[in-house]
């Protein structure tokens, strides 16, 4: 039986990458553990300018990404149901959600729940509720919150918008001083800042790859490999497990080797995944649909080039102010656009998430645009990230079905 | 490899009604039967491919059958299953192949799909999670009512001045509807109203893909005159209607074993 199953080639080809992911996962978890006991541990959104707090000896973990795992281990509805028993709405989001749950029943959510922080930095880069979560982890935690705020940039950031950024970094330098008693030094921040750049460059140069026939990488692989880069950018094991995975990446390239075994559609993905439920992804490789490209991985470009703590902090103002999420719906149709272009994608499927408006907002009437600029058809389907009472499989399944069969 | 059995047949197991539709080699329909899904895919496609095979006076091995519908997986015996969207753009392209919007209204879905020139769909909308401006509101405002779900839309007819109903949500519109009734509105007003909001929620899905005429119209709920009335009104435009607007998903699929 097991034999029979060996030889039975799966529709995916798993990255070998992917091993070390469950150690790096290990060595922050264990690092966070470090820093909380040695009062040194901040909680930060995952657009937060990480470099800061990593150049000044102050650790940090990612209650989104905690979140995610919760996803992952399918006890999202249950970890939520925690904060809704505190009187939270469901209409809130899950990572909130899932955050605010886990930490008020930690013994209960044994992965997933993060050690107790000292600081809570939070910046509005990518939502506005970042602001009363935090706010509420505060309260519970007794832990204070940094707020850095990024105006939405519609356009060119105005010169105003730009001089409060860089002086909400000044304000962020300070508060990490007088909390945790360290200052920002220009060799070590140099430092960060290249390693930062290493990692986002090879993970850059990981994602362009799959601009090649077949894809070497699918959704799923990305939403999975992207947590280092999210989470421990500016250190060395970042950048360690980037040029492992690239070099996989190329080698796949080189070989002439797919993520998914017989691809013959290729789509775009909008939106956070359903992280209780990858194996969506799988199944629709079984049937030969790969994803070469998603708006959600593609969120970190360009290098950090400053030569000190001044050059540096004013190239962060540009850099997190223009993240995806912080700008209008013209700049996200035009990235979806050019992604289906320069990945020659046949269609795409805009996950609306019920939990994330920041990111679903407009996608009816970017569907629409997006369709009339490349030609290529897509289709909406509604669910949730982490809860997953908010989808349902059999209306997704219609829609997406209904999709593939227009490339017959 | 052996050529496939002759007799196409197409099966659409919609959530409240289970169509089927057995061709002719011409394309045209020898025999077709409705009946309600109930708890059972498999049985309700079962009796209706027996029904079909008895009345065309075939064995279920010379068909060659296309599942459709919400229930199309659970169709074991089926050669392969396609969405209704695919087998109502088909059907409904083959009886009218000016058709450029159908707007379909089943029991627990609404659809609005656009057809190409080629009869497959080139983009589509349905109804989320939500039974507002699908069968099963009409379902329960009848019952409010105290009327037939035939004798709805009629009643619907005789108003001459609607009343205001929220389309919104089926719930809380019958809560209205209850509301309605206690303020001493007339029956064929408020049924007037009901049809009101449920074509004003189809219109919404319909605008999604874009309104344009020649506009078709499918589904059990299009065999509503109130509902085809309100929704030409509301889309402006006039509304084309098959003979048969239950069984277009079950003739599209019907016509895909063809192929």
């Amino acid at each position: 039986m097991t034999e029979e199953r060996e030889k039975t080639e799966k529709p995916y080809r798993k990255l070998e990458t992917q091993a070390f992911l469950q150690q790096i996962a290990f060595r922050q978890g264990f690092e966070a553990l470090e820093a909380s006991e040695n009062g040194r541990l901040t909680w930060v959104t995952s657009g937060f300018p990480v470099e800061i707090p990593i150049a000044m000896d102050v650790g940090v973990v990612y209650p989104e990404q905690a979140g995610a795992i919760i996803g992952a281990q399918k006890i999202g509805p249950e970890v939520c149901g925690y904060a809704e028993d505190l009187g939270y709405s469901q209409e809130l989001c899950s990572y909130a959600r899932a955050s605010i749950g886990s930490t008020q029943r930690p013994d209960d959510v044994p992965m997933g729940s993060l050690p107790p922080p000292q600081a809570l930095l939070a910046c509005n880069n990518i939502c506005g509720t970042v602001l009363r979560w935090y706010d509420a982890i505060s309260e519970m935690t007794g832990a204070p919150v940094f707020l850095l705020d990024t105006p939405p940039v519609e356009g060119e950031q105005l010169p105003h918008h730009r001089a409060y950024v860089r002086n909400g970094l000044n304000e962020l330098v300070g508060f990490l001083s007088s909390t945790f008693n360290t200052t920002l030094e220009d060799d070590k921040f140099r430092n960060v800042a290249d390693l930062s750049s290493n990692a986002i460059n090879l993970w850059t140069n990981s994602l362009e790859a799959c601009k090649n026939k077949p894809s070497p990488l699918n959704c799923a692989d990305r939403f999975l490999t992207m947590a280092p880069v999210v989470s421990s950018r500016g250190t060395e094991h970042c950048v360690e497990f980037y040029e492992m995975l690239f070099a996989e990446v190329e080698d796949r390239v080189k070989q002439n080797i797919g993520a998914v075994g017989d691809e013959k559609i290729r789509l775009l993905w909008d939106n956070i995944p359903p992280w209780f439920i990858l194996r969506f992804f799988n199944q629709l490789a079984a049937r030969g649909v790969s994803f070469p490209a998603d708006t959600y991985t593609h969120a970190w470009s360009g290098a950090i080039e400053g030569v000190d703590v001044s050059s540096i902090l004013d190239e962060m103002v540009g850099m997190y102010s223009n993240v995806y999420l912080n700008k209008g719906l013209n700049a996200k149709i035009d990235k979806m656009c050019q992604l289906i272009k320069d990945y020659d994608l046949d269609g795409f499927i805009m996950f609306s998430v019920r939990s994330c408006k920041r990111y679903s907002l407009g996608q009816m009437a970017s569907k629409e645009i997006v369709t009339e600029r490349t030609g290529v058809p897509g289709v909406i389907i509604e669910g949730d990230m982490v809860d997953s009472r908010l989808f349902n499989e059999a209306q997704i399944q219609t829609r997406v079905d209904a999709l593939l069969e227009m490339f017959v | 490899m052996a050529e496939l059995p002759a007799i196409p047949v197409g099966l659409d197991i919609g959530s409240t009604t289970a169509k089927g539709v057995l061709l002719n080699p011409d394309k045209t329909v020898l025999t077709k039967y409705l009946q309600n899904t109930g708890a059972s895919v498999s049985a309700s496609a079962n009796s209706i491919m027996e029904r079909l095979c008895d009345a065309a006076g075939v064995s279920r091995e010379q068909c060659t059958v296309i599942a459709t519908g919400y229930g199309r997986a659970s169709v074991d015996f089926a050669m392969r299953n396609v969405t209704e969207i695919t087998c109502h753009s088909i059907g409904v392209h083959h009886l009218n192949p000016n058709i450029r919007l159908l707007i379909d209204v089943g029991g627990q879905d609404s659809k609005a799909i656009r057809i190409g020139k080629n009869g497959r769909p080139e983009d589509f909308q349905l109804n989320d999670k939500c039974s507002a401006g699908t069968g099963r509101f009409l379902e329960v405002m009848a019952r409010v009512l105290d009327v037939s779900l035939d004798e709805l839309g009629p009643l619907a007819l005789k108003s001459k001045n609607p009343s205001q109903i929220s389309s919104t949500c089926t719930v809380f519109a019958e809560s209205e509807v209850i509301g309605r009734i206690g303020s001493g509105d007339a029956p064929e007003d408020i049924a007037a109203g009901v049809h009101l909001a449920m074509a004003s929620k189809v219109r919404s899905l319909a605008k999604q893909v874009k309104i344009e005429p020649p506009v078709g119209v499918t589904g059990g709920v299009s065999l509503n005159p109130a509902f085809r009335h309100y929704l030409s009104k509301q889309i402006e435009c006039t509304l084309w209607m098959p003979k048969d607007p239950q069984f277009t998903g079950a003739l599209g699929a019907a016509l895909l074993a063809f192929e």
